[in-house]
């Protein structure tokens, strides 16, 4: 027999995650959920500022109309004041009504205008000072404006024209120039401040939009080139698994044809062993029945010898005639010793023979290719009752069959199982109680159980194990047997993809449990043999 | 016809050897008989140099053939002999341990002409290898193929 390596267990390699790889995993899922966090954080404060510096933007346009405004005023003040002016000076000269009536006109405005200036500019402490300024000139010279026109209603158009002229370069003309300078001077400052403030903020809005625009874009980057690479992640994490599943099955694959590699090579060293042990038996059995019949010959020349020592006999012996008499008492021991060492020989070679007959049958059991079909599990126990009934009616025992599952099986092989160990509950009953023995059968979670049970001699619970082994048995020796039915029963019922068990105690009877598959096929392990 | 019966015996056993020779000649068989305790020099005797078994021409042989040999299984010796052209009329009794049906078959379906399975119960061994003796001293062998 060729040696080979039985395979060993426990070095299966399971396919596992390195940790390492699933904190990363979080890290990443984390980073991630934190970078979409920022860009939302950083949209928000883009909208927030946006809407802050158009808000500014609007605030700092209406100052610089607001400018644009009292510019305006004050020039259509000065306009309507010149406007007066001039209507007076046409009405002096050619007294023409129609310049009385612009002139009444012209300055019925300028007070309502110097009004709606100081209202414009009720705002800014120094123009609301310069609009207070320009009032006393304004109203002196509506005044004297007045005064020219009473002239001519006096008829003095001399006098008005005189005076008209003397206060055309007097004080309060000048300081309407002054005050009205100052405040275009104040507004026009203001309009530059003002337009360069508007200008500033628009050009951190835009600043601003654009700084947050690029950040978002640069975030969701950076969140693509992540999930992209999650992704792939995910992909190799994948084709690993894939592999390792192949992996996994080509293992088991090969495992298992060692497996079943090692137990052809069991079966067949069983078949030769038990096979090339016969053959030299053949030739202790048979030189040894030769050695027997020698014997016959050896002794019966002895006794002729001794007697012809004795006295030579006067009738020769017939031949064939009986001449065992005729040895003397050490002799007959000699004999005697002879045979039965030949007897204890020829025994144990018988032995021998049984033994290795059965193991030869085992191993042709072995060989047997099992065949599933529905058994009515019932009917082949009553059937093997059947055939029990007259060793069951001289042990004095009965036989209870209760009703059990049908299970898919192999029939002989059934047959066998319990036939060996209804046998047996017979055989091991307790001399003088009557024998009371019970088959019962359960489902649970697709596989029936049956029990045998007995009321016999039992088992000592050291010897559970004991008992399925080939050639061991266990209590009083006293029936006869070779210690095989059990091993080929557990034999059996493991090809059939089940379990057997024992539970018993001495003098108490014993209960042998069998558990096979309900709907059991002819798979791999009916294959391997 | 007139040539005597040669028997040849394949046995690698020269203890069974032995026993099987006592026991044909109490059954008063005096035929020759050619023990061979391997294969190789049972094939080269049976075929000669050339591999046909021309030598054995004209002759009659009858052939005791176990099937377990060192060199070689008796079931391809088996097949050589039902091949060859000279020696396939011979009688061929296989005479061995085994039991095993599926052997017992084979055998058959080659063209041997009797299966013993040889008993370990000598009574029964003797008692089989006379009957043999006795089968021997009756049955008729064809010369070998001219």
């Amino acid at each position: 027999m060729r040696r080979r390596e039985l395979p060993r267990g426990g070095s299966l390699i399971l396919p596992r995650l390195p940790l390492v790889t699933l904190d990363a995993t979080r890290q990443r899922a984390i980073g991630q959920i934190l970078l979409l966090a920022a860009g939302f954080l950083v949209l928000v404060a883009i909208s927030t500022s946006s809407v802050i510096l158009v808000n500014q933007a609007r605030q700092d346009s209406l100052w610089v109309v607001h400018t644009v405004e009292v510019e305006n005023q004050i020039n259509a003040l000065l306009l309507q004041i010149r406007r007066a002016e001039s209507a007076a000076r046409g009405y002096l000269l050619t007294t023409d009504p129609r310049f009385l009536a612009e002139h009444q006109t012209a300055v019925a405005t300028v007070l309502p205008d110097l009004d709606k200036l100081a209202r414009l500019t009720r705002d800014n402490p120094v123009q609301a000072e310069n609009s207070k300024l320009l009032r006393p000139p304004v109203q002196a010279r509506l005044a004297e404006f007045a005064q020219a026109i009473d002239f001519v209603t006096r008829n003095d158009i001399a006098g008005g024209i005189a005076m008209l002229r003397q206060s055309g370069s007097n004080d309060s003309v000048q300081r309407l120039d002054d005050v009205a300078g100052a405040m275009r001077a104040e507004e026009d400052r203001l309009f530059a401040l003002r337009t360069a403030t508007a200008d500033r903020t628009q050009r951190l809005a835009s600043i601003v939009t654009v700084t947050g625009s690029g950040l978002v874009v640069a975030l969701a980057g950076i969140s693509i080139f992540l999930v992209r690479r999650s992704a792939r992640a995910r992909d190799e994490a994948e084709a690993q698994l894939r592999d390792n599943n192949l992996n996994l099955e080509a293992t088991v694959d090969e495992r298992t044809s060692d497996l079943r590699e090692a137990n052809n090579e069991i079966q067949r060293f069983a078949y030769i062993v038990s096979h090339d042990l016969r053959s030299p038996l053949v030739n202790i059995m048979g030189f040894t029945s030769e050695l027997e019949e020698l014997r016959a010959d050896i002794f019966k020349r002895i006794a002729a010898l001794v007697r012809a020592a004795a006295s030579a006999p006067l009738v020769p012996v017939a031949a064939g005639e009986e001449v065992e008499p005729a040895l003397d008492d050490q002799d007959k021991q000699l004999s005697q010793d002879y045979s039965e060492a030949l007897g204890f020989i020829k025994s144990s070679i018988a032995k021998m023979d049984r033994l290795i007959t059965a193991i030869l049958n085992l191993t042709r059991e072995g060989r047997r290719e099992f065949e599933p079909v529905l058994i009515d599990t019932r009917e082949l126990i009553e059937a093997i009752v059947t055939t029990v009934a007259h060793q069951a009616s001289e042990a004095n025992a009965q036989i209870r069959v209760a009703p059990l599952p049908d299970i898919v099986s192999d029939r002989l092989a059934l047959e066998q199982i319990f036939s060996n160990l209804i046998d047996n509950a017979l055989k091991y009953l307790k001399p003088g109680v009557a024998g009371d023995i019970s088959v019962r059968g359960r489902t649970k979670l697709g596989f029936a159980i049956f029990e045998i049970t007995d009321n016999g001699r039992g088992i000592d619970p050291k010897d559970h194990q004991r008992i399925f082994d080939l050639f061991r048995r266990a209590g009083a020796q006293d029936k006869p047997g070779q210690g095989i039915g059990l091993a080929h029963v557990r034999a059996l019922v493991r090809r059939l993809g089940g379990t057997m068990s024992v539970s018993s105690e001495l003098h108490s009877g014993s209960t042998f449990t069998v558990t096979l598959p309900i709907n059991w096929k002819a798979g791999s392990r009916n294959r391997d043999t | 016809m007139n040539k005597p019966v040669t028997i040849i015996m394949i046995e690698d056993d020269e203890g069974h050897a032995r026993l099987i020779e006592r026991n044909i000649r109490r059954s008063g068989v005096n035929n020759d008989i050619v023990p061979f305790t391997n294969g190789t020099a049972a094939v080269d005797h049976l075929f000669g140099s050339d591999g046909t078994g021309i030598d054995h021409k004209g002759r009659a042989l009858l052939i005791l053939l176990d099937l377990n040999l060192p060199d070689m299984t008796g079931i391809e010796i088996l097949r050589r002999i039902k091949a060859s052209k000279y020696l396939k009329c011979a009688p061929v009794v296989v005479l061995t341990t085994t039991d095993d049906s599926l052997e017992i078959k084979r055998c058959y379906e080659l063209g041997c002409n009797v299966y013993i399975t040889k008993p370990v119960n000598y009574e029964s061994f003797a008692n089989a290898i006379r009957q043999l003796g006795l089968f021997f001293s009756v049955i008729q062998v064809p010369q070998a193929a001219t």
